[in-house]
């Protein structure tokens, strides 16, 4: 029995705005993941906090088929200033505050895995407070999600909770389906 | 004079005519005592005082007027006013004239005159008072009120405007000549019913309690459609039961946008400090959960901990950023804030 995201709402390619507590956001990330694999999507990783290389760990100790994510990691390039693209498995970018090149990511990857059951996981607005305005991660979001609904694809954006204000979470809420607070 | 503890009759007269030479002399206003030709038969104190030009200098000729309205053109339209006025009265009064003093000032004076009988001679008594003063002290309120850089509107007892200041016209956009003498501007200020409804009902209650109202605010809409957020106060001003009200509009507009820019620009670096510095804090800490499960290599350990250290750099930067804006967005935040704001 799926805990957060009902499997309708994936086939309809929803998207959705995931809330979790800064304590729980991490684990949060994992338990979709799994649900999403477990409906046999794969499942696309925008990654801004955590590198992709510490994710994949995270995810095989939760029994995460690796085979049923990729990722577009914008740390670890940013933090130790070189790696390199491993196709169908992580594409890495410069910088979380280099939206193009996070846009072009978005469009290559989703291209790379047309076909399949995809959906992407946006992980986290909360962390790209740090390098963008909240104008800036509107722009960005309303692009993405723009993006997917014309690709037909499913999407869930994680942020933490109670910390976004009113009117970035006004303008989110408006971008996504469905917003679902798991405290 | 004064015999046996009476007078004489000759004495008397003598009396009243000194009596009545002291008053006129020692009068506050300009009086002369003209023959019909104009030629000055008593010049007061005042007079001299006023004009400049003694008693011996006057009294017995008419060039006197000439020396008090030295340009011909204005000489001959005050002359005709004159005539005209004494076509149908023997008399005038509050006659306006600028005269030219022998120190070259100009000085206004409001003559009044009255003809009277002297020895079966006609003669004409002028009284000018000096209302330069006043009328200085006038033109300087209204200068005041004109320039003034607040929204000011008089309004008689019946709320017909009856003043409408050069800050009125900039800030609603309607010149005082829409708008003196008529009452409906408000309704023009006010377009939308409902809210023009609510705030009578809401300056009724406090007018009724208070005789005035003191920092209402209000958005109006100007001639050009926009939107403009004025403060009103309002005093009643006038005596023996007609009330005039003042009302003083001032333009706070800009102070409120900066005040919510500021405010949104406050819950922005809220959310921008408070959240990154929980994420980058519960990252070090399922980080450290990772090293000590054994999870992490030392690679994974320096590429988390530089990521880290570069979001806590940027935060660092961010903050810098927010007091800039901050103290560049509003200065009107008194300095020690600001100074402690720019670090």
């Amino acid at each position: 029995m799926p805990e957060y995201i009902e499997p309708q709402e994936l086939e309809q390619k929803k998207i959705f705005l995931i809330l979790a507590s800064p304590g729980t956001i991490r684990q949060r990330n994992t338990d979709i993941i799994k649900e999403i694999s477990g409906l046999g999507y794969h499942t696309i990783i925008i990654t801004t906090n955590f590198p992709y290389s510490v994710l994949t760990k995270m995810y095989t100790q939760n029994e995460i088929p690796l085979d049923h994510v990729s990722f577009i990691d914008a740390v670890t390039r940013n933090s130790v200033g070189s790696a390199e693209n491993i196709p169908g498995v992580v594409r890495f970018i410069n910088n979380p505050a280099n939206l193009t090149d996070m846009g072009i990511a978005v469009t290559e990857v989703l291209k790379e895995e047309s076909g399949k059951k995809v959906c992407i996981m946006y992980d986290s607005v909360s962390t790209m407070l740090i390098y963008l305005s909240s104008e800036n991660i509107s722009k960005f979001i309303h692009f993405v999600t723009n993006k997917l609904r014309l690709m037909d694809v499913s999407g869930v954006f994680l942020a933490v909770e109670k910390g976004l204000d009113p009117l970035l979470m006004s303008q989110l809420t408006t971008f996504v389906d469905n917003v679902i607070d798991t405290g | 004079m004064v015999k046996g503890g009476g007078i004489h009759m000759g004495e008397k007269e003598d009396q009243k005519s000194c009596t009545e030479s002291d008053v006129l002399d020692n009068a506050l206003v300009m009086i002369a005592k003209l023959e019909e030709k104009g030629r000055v038969i008593s010049w007061n104190h005042a007079a001299e005082t006023i004009t400049g030009y003694s008693r011996r200098e006057v009294v017995g000729t008419n060039t006197i007027w000439k020396k008090l309205y030295p340009n011909k053109g204005y000489r001959m339209m005050v002359t005709g006013r004159i005539a005209d006025i004494l076509k149908t009265n023997n008399y005038f009064e509050n006659l306006e004239t600028t005269i030219h003093t022998r120190s070259g000032e100009s000085r206004t004076l409001l003559w009044n005159t009255k003809i009277i009988q002297e020895r079966g001679m006609k003669r004409a008594i002028a009284v000018g008072m000096d209302i330069t003063a006043e009328q200085e002290a006038t033109s300087f309120r209204d200068s005041i009120i004109e320039n003034a850089n607040v929204l000011i509107a008089v309004l008689d007892p019946k709320g017909t405007i009856e003043v409408w200041n050069k800050a009125a016209e900039i800030i609603t956009g309607y010149s005082a000549d829409e708008v003196i003498g008529r009452k409906d501007i408000w309704k023009k200020l006010y377009p939308d019913t409902t809210y023009r409804h609510s705030l009578t009902q809401k300056i009724s209650e406090v007018i009724s309690l208070h005789n005035s109202f003191e920092n209402i605010e209000t958005t109006i809409q100007t001639k050009n459609g926009e939107q403009r957020i004025l403060s009103w106060n309002t005093q009643q001003i006038g005596n023996n039961g007609v009330y005039h009200e003042i009302a003083i509009g001032r333009d706070i507009t800009e102070q409120r946008r900066a005040e919510e820019a500021l405010v949104a620009y406050m819950t922005e670096m809220t959310m921008r400090l408070k959240q990154p510095v929980g994420i980058v804090s519960n990252a070090l800490l399922e980080s450290a959960q990772l090293v000590k499960e054994g999870i992490l290599n030392q690679d994974e350990i320096i590429t988390i901990l530089k990521s880290q250290s570069r979001n806590t750099a940027q935060i660092e930067a961010n903050i810098q950023e927010f007091q800039k804006a901050i103290v560049e967005k509003n200065r009107s935040i008194p300095e020690a804030y600001q100074k402690f704001l720019e670090g």
